[in-house]
C-alpha cells in the first residue's frame, strides 16, 4: 500500500479548518453579542434629533 | 470554567495528533492512510454524544417546558452536525484509498447521511418558527425522533451486508485492535470529547445571550 500521506493532509486539514472556523463564529458571535450589552444605552437606542 | 475547558481540548487535541502521528504503529495492511481513524471515529463518538443530549434535552423540555433544556438540545444538535460532517467527509477521503471509492450507497454510509440531514432539518426548523415556546416544542418532537436513527447507524454494519468495517470498540467482545492503536485512539477520543464540552458550554452561553 503506497503511503497515501496527502488523504492523510487533507482529511486532517479539512477538519482543522471546519473546527477551527466553528470557534471563531462561537468567538465572534459571543463577542458581538456581549458588545451589544454592554454598550453604552446611546448606542442601543435609536438616535433622536434635537426639536 | 470554560477557558480551562479550552484550553484542555487544546492541549487534548495536541496529545492526540502526537499519538496518532508519533506514538500509533503504521498499520500493517491499509499503511498511513489508516491515522485517519483518529479523525473519524472521535468525529462519529461525539456525533452520537451531541445527539444523545438532543434527545436528553427534547425529552426534558417537553416534560418541563424549561428554556434551558431547549438551550441545550439546540446547542449540541448544532455541534452534532459539525461532527457528523467531519464524520463523513474523513471516511470518505479514507475510503478513497481503501475502497477505491469516495461514496458507496453501504448501509452505515447511508444512515449516516440520513442521520446528518435530519439533524440540519432540525436546525432549520429552528429558524422556521419565531415563538419561542412554539420553536421548543416543535424541535424537540424532531430531536426526540430523530435519535432513532443513532441506533441504527450504529448497527447497520451488523444488520445489513455493508462495506464498511464492524465495529471494533464499541461491538460485541474484546477489541481485537492493536493496544498502540487503542490507545491513540482512546487518546484522541478524550480530545474530542473535551472540544465538544467547550463548544457546548460556549455555544448554550451565545443562546443565553440571544434570549435576553
Amino acid at each position: 500500500m503506497p503511503a497515501n500521506w496527502s488523504y492523510v493532509l487533507a482529511a486532517y486539514g479539512l477538519a482543522a479548518v471546519a473546527l477551527f472556523g466553528y470557534w471563531r463564529h462561537l468567538a465572534r458571535r459571543a463577542r458581538a453579542l456581549s458588545a451589544r450589552r454592554g454598550a453604552p444605552v446611546s448606542y442601543r437606542t435609536p438616535h433622536r434629533t434635537p426639536s | 470554567m470554560t477557558r480551562v475547558l479550552g484550553w484542555l481540548a487544546a492541549l487534548g487535541l495536541l496529545a492526540g495528533v502526537a499519538a496518532g502521528f508519533g506514538y500509533a504503529p503504521r498499520e500493517a495492511i491499509q499503511g498511513n492512510v489508516q491515522r485517519i481513524m483518529y479523525l473519524h471515529v472521535p468525529s462519529v463518538l461525539t456525533a452520537y454524544l451531541a445527539f444523545g443530549l438532543v434527545l436528553l434535552g427534547s425529552i426534558a423540555y417537553l416534560a418541563t417546558r424549561r428554556p434551558g433544556w431547549d438551550r441545550l438540545a439546540a446547542s449540541a444538535a448544532e455541534i452534532g452536525v459539525l461532527f457528523t460532517a467531519i464524520t463523513i467527509v474523513s471516511g470518505s477521503i479514507w475510503g478513497k484509498p481503501t475502497w477505491g471509492t469516495w461514496w458507496t450507497w453501504d448501509a452505515r454510509l447511508t444512515s449516516t447521511a440520513i442521520l446528518l440531514l435530519v439533524y440540519v432539518g432540525y436546525l432549520m426548523l429552528r429558524g422556521l418558527v419565531d415563538d419561542a415556546e412554539a420553536r421548543g416544542r416543535y424541535a424537540a418532537v424532531v430531536g426526540i425522533l430523530g435519535a432513532v436513527n443513532i441506533p441504527i447507524v450504529h448497527f447497520s454494519v451488523k444488520w445489513w451486508r455493508a462495506l464498511h468495517q464492524p465495529s471494533t470498540i464499541l461491538g460485541p467482545g474484546p477489541s481485537p485492535i492493536d493496544p498502540a492503536i487503542g490507545l491513540a485512539l482512546l487518546v484522541n477520543w478524550i480530545a474530542f470529547t473535551l472540544l465538544f464540552a467547550y463548544f457546548l458550554a460556549r455555544r448554550i452561553e451565545i443562546a443565553r445571550l440571544e434570549e435576553t
